[in-house]
């Protein structure tokens, strides 16, 4: 009795076995045939100045152009809707597409665009900022949660970017940009819109971890007259937030996507 | 007796719309529900995913009433905003904060926010879900950040409770905070003064209130328009300017809006002393007053006020006497508005 029982066993045991590389011996794809989307991590990797040099928080940098000296102390700001071209030229927008990016230890923040269709990509289009919308619709949770300190109490908006820190060449010591604006009238909608090609494609399978992988220049802040000695604070829509924002959205390349 | 059955069939009818139109025409007929004063426009809030419930309502009164929500558990919503004088901070020019800060602008009274299409003296905030962020963070009001006192309340066993009754879950976050804010602020309709019971036949008005009225709507109506007493415009009322304020033009960006501000309803105004953005005059005499001879003229001084408004000391009177059919004992004394600490 006690052998028949354990032949059962053993029988069990093969069975199982027999399943499981059953399934393993499958062709590929593995996955389920049911997978009709996948996720896309894009990787933000900050550097400084453009030959790419090695960036961290709370470090003293020279800036390439001016020589202004400038360490980091906070650098937060949004990336919203997303979307990616396929080759077909037709677009997929990721819904409710709002991401918080915050440099901090790590520099390279990464982000999940989830949801994907399957499929070959070539481009990315992303906000660096909030849409409009979302700037005149009340409270908001998540990303755009108002806990997260990105909220103008006063001037209704979202601060698109904040960039904190201290530098010897600003004549009060510090500087601190709070980007934001949404407006058309008098000029002072910083919303900045990139679209770039990855110069490849990027298969989406469903079982693949396709990847983009940003450079992102935290020195180019500085560019276009913008200084330390002449701009150290900005706290609110107008024109050295236009200039600011026109200037971050160059700071983005797509550098390479596997 | 098919007249009998005819009649007694329009009797009904007569009688449910009766019943229906006495609803529309008591706010607070449910006191938890947002009703429209049948003489009243179509709101400017549209309460999109925050429908106004009893048990939201009473989160959000308690929030406005309680002093926790200050860096040092000194400063309610409440502090500034005193029911009985259509929430306003009577006598003050500008109100105290925690530590005794003051901050720079009169602290409005609040009714009808759900007709606001902006809010503060400048409209620099655009919804009234978020209105509570700027004096919640601000360093001169309660200074507290959203983050610390989303943590502070989610200590607190009371919260929860309500939290759990008005939304389904026991943990606050901002939105919810704000939402419950919004449901009791929405609720404060002031809508049953002397003159809402005139516009509604239910009351006469005496010929003294009548003059006052018919003064109002040949001077003050243009901008204190219809029957929420505002246009909800900006404006340079020719008040002498603070060149530390220039009202509008900090959040517009555009030099045409200096020394403009927001027109305020004149609703309560009998109550809601002292006056003007900066509360610069105690009485509503000292007001007509600057706009009979105070004028002061610049770029962009309203077009409307440039000779004055002419006015003789009777017609003064008469406009008060007018101004006083325009408070809402009803509204500042609804105990369902009150305290419910019981302070």
């Amino acid at each position: 009795m006690k052998r028949v029982k354990y032949l059962y066993s053993i029988l069990i045991v093969s069975l199982l076995v027999g399943f499981v590389s059953c399934k393993k011996d499958n062709p590929e794809p593995t996955p389920e045939p049911s997978a009709t989307t996948g996720t896309v991590k894009v990787k933000l990797d900050h550097k400084w100045g453009m030959n790419w040099d090695a960036f961290a928080m709370n470090t003293a940098y020279t800036h390439p152009m001016s020589a202004e000296e400038i360490t980091f102390t906070k650098l937060k700001y949004y990336i919203s809707n997303v979307k990616l071209k396929k080759t077909d030229g037709t677009w997929w927008s990721q819904p409710e597409s709002y991401f918080l990016v915050e440099v901090g230890e790590n520099t390279v923040p990464e982000l999940s665009i989830s949801g994907v269709p399957v499929g070959t990509y070539t481009d990315i289009e992303y906000t660096i900022g909030v849409d409009s919308t979302r700037n005149v619709s009340g409270s908001q949770t998540g990303a755009l949660s108002t806990s997260n300190g990105m909220f103008w109490s006063w001037n209704s908006g979202y601060i698109f970017i904040k960039a904190e820190g201290t530098s010897p060449d600003s004549p009060s010591g510090a500087f601190e940009y709070h980007i934001g604006g949404f407006k058309d009238e008098n000029n002072t909608n910083a919303i900045r819109v990139n679209t770039q090609s990855f110069g490849g494609e990027l298969a989406v399978t469903g079982s693949n971890n396709p990847m983009i992988h940003f450079y992102v220049n935290a020195a180019r802040f500085w560019h276009g007259g913008i200084l330390l000695a002449n701009v150290n604070t900005v706290h609110m829509p107008g024109a050295n937030a236009i200039t600011l924002a026109d200037n971050f959205r160059e700071a983005f390349i797509v550098h390479h996507i596997h | 007796m098919r007249g009998i059955v005819e009649s007694i069939g329009i009797i009904t009818l007569l009688f449910l719309t009766a019943c229906k139109k006495e609803l529309t025409e008591v706010p607070g007929g449910n006191e938890y529900s947002f009703l429209v004063p049948s003489h009243f426009p179509e709101p400017y809030y549209q309460f999109e995913n925050n429908e106004v419930s009893q048990e939201g309502f009473i989160l959000g009164r308690k929030l406005f009433y309680d002093k926790r929500l200050s860096l040092d558990n000194t400063v309610s919503c409440a502090s500034c905003h005193i029911r009985e004088y259509a929430f306003s901070d009577p006598g003050k020019k500008v109100s105290t904060g925690v530590e005794g800060r003051v901050g720079v602008r009169n602290s409005p009274a609040l009714f009808n926010l759900a007709w606001n299409p902006s809010f503060m003296w400048d409209g620099g905030i655009n919804h009234i879900e978020i209105m509570p962020l700027a004096p919640v963070t601000d360093h001169n009001e309660m200074d507290m950040s959203m983050q610390d006192l989303m943590s502070k309340l989610d200590t607190l066993e009371e919260y929860s409770l309500l939290l759990q009754s008005a939304f389904g879950t026991r943990e606050m976050n901002d939105q919810r905070f704000f939402y419950a804010l919004t449901q009791f602020l929405t609720l404060l309709v002031s809508s049953e003064s002397k003159y809402d019971r005139f516009l509604e036949g239910k009351v006469q008005l005496t010929d003294e209130e009548l003059e006052g009225k018919h003064l109002f709507e040949q001077n003050c109506a243009v901008c204190h328009a219809g029957v929420l007493f505002t246009d909800y415009s900006y404006r340079n009322n020719g008040l002498l300017l603070d060149p530390e304020d220039n009202g509008r033009e900090r959040i517009s960006l555009n030099p045409e809006d200096r020394g403009k501000f927001k027109v305020p309803s004149l609703r309560n105004s009998v109550l809601t002393y002292p006056y003007m953005h900066d509360g610069r005059f105690e009485t509503l005499e000292e007001v007509i007053d600057h706009y009979r001879f105070g004028i002061n003229l610049t770029a962009t001084t309203d077009p409307t006020l440039v000779n004055g408004i002419p006015l003789s000391e009777e017609e003064k009177a008469k406009l008060i006497i007018f101004l006083s059919t325009l408070t809402d004992a009803e509204f500042c004394y609804n105990p369902v508005f009150g305290n419910p600490f019981g302070e």
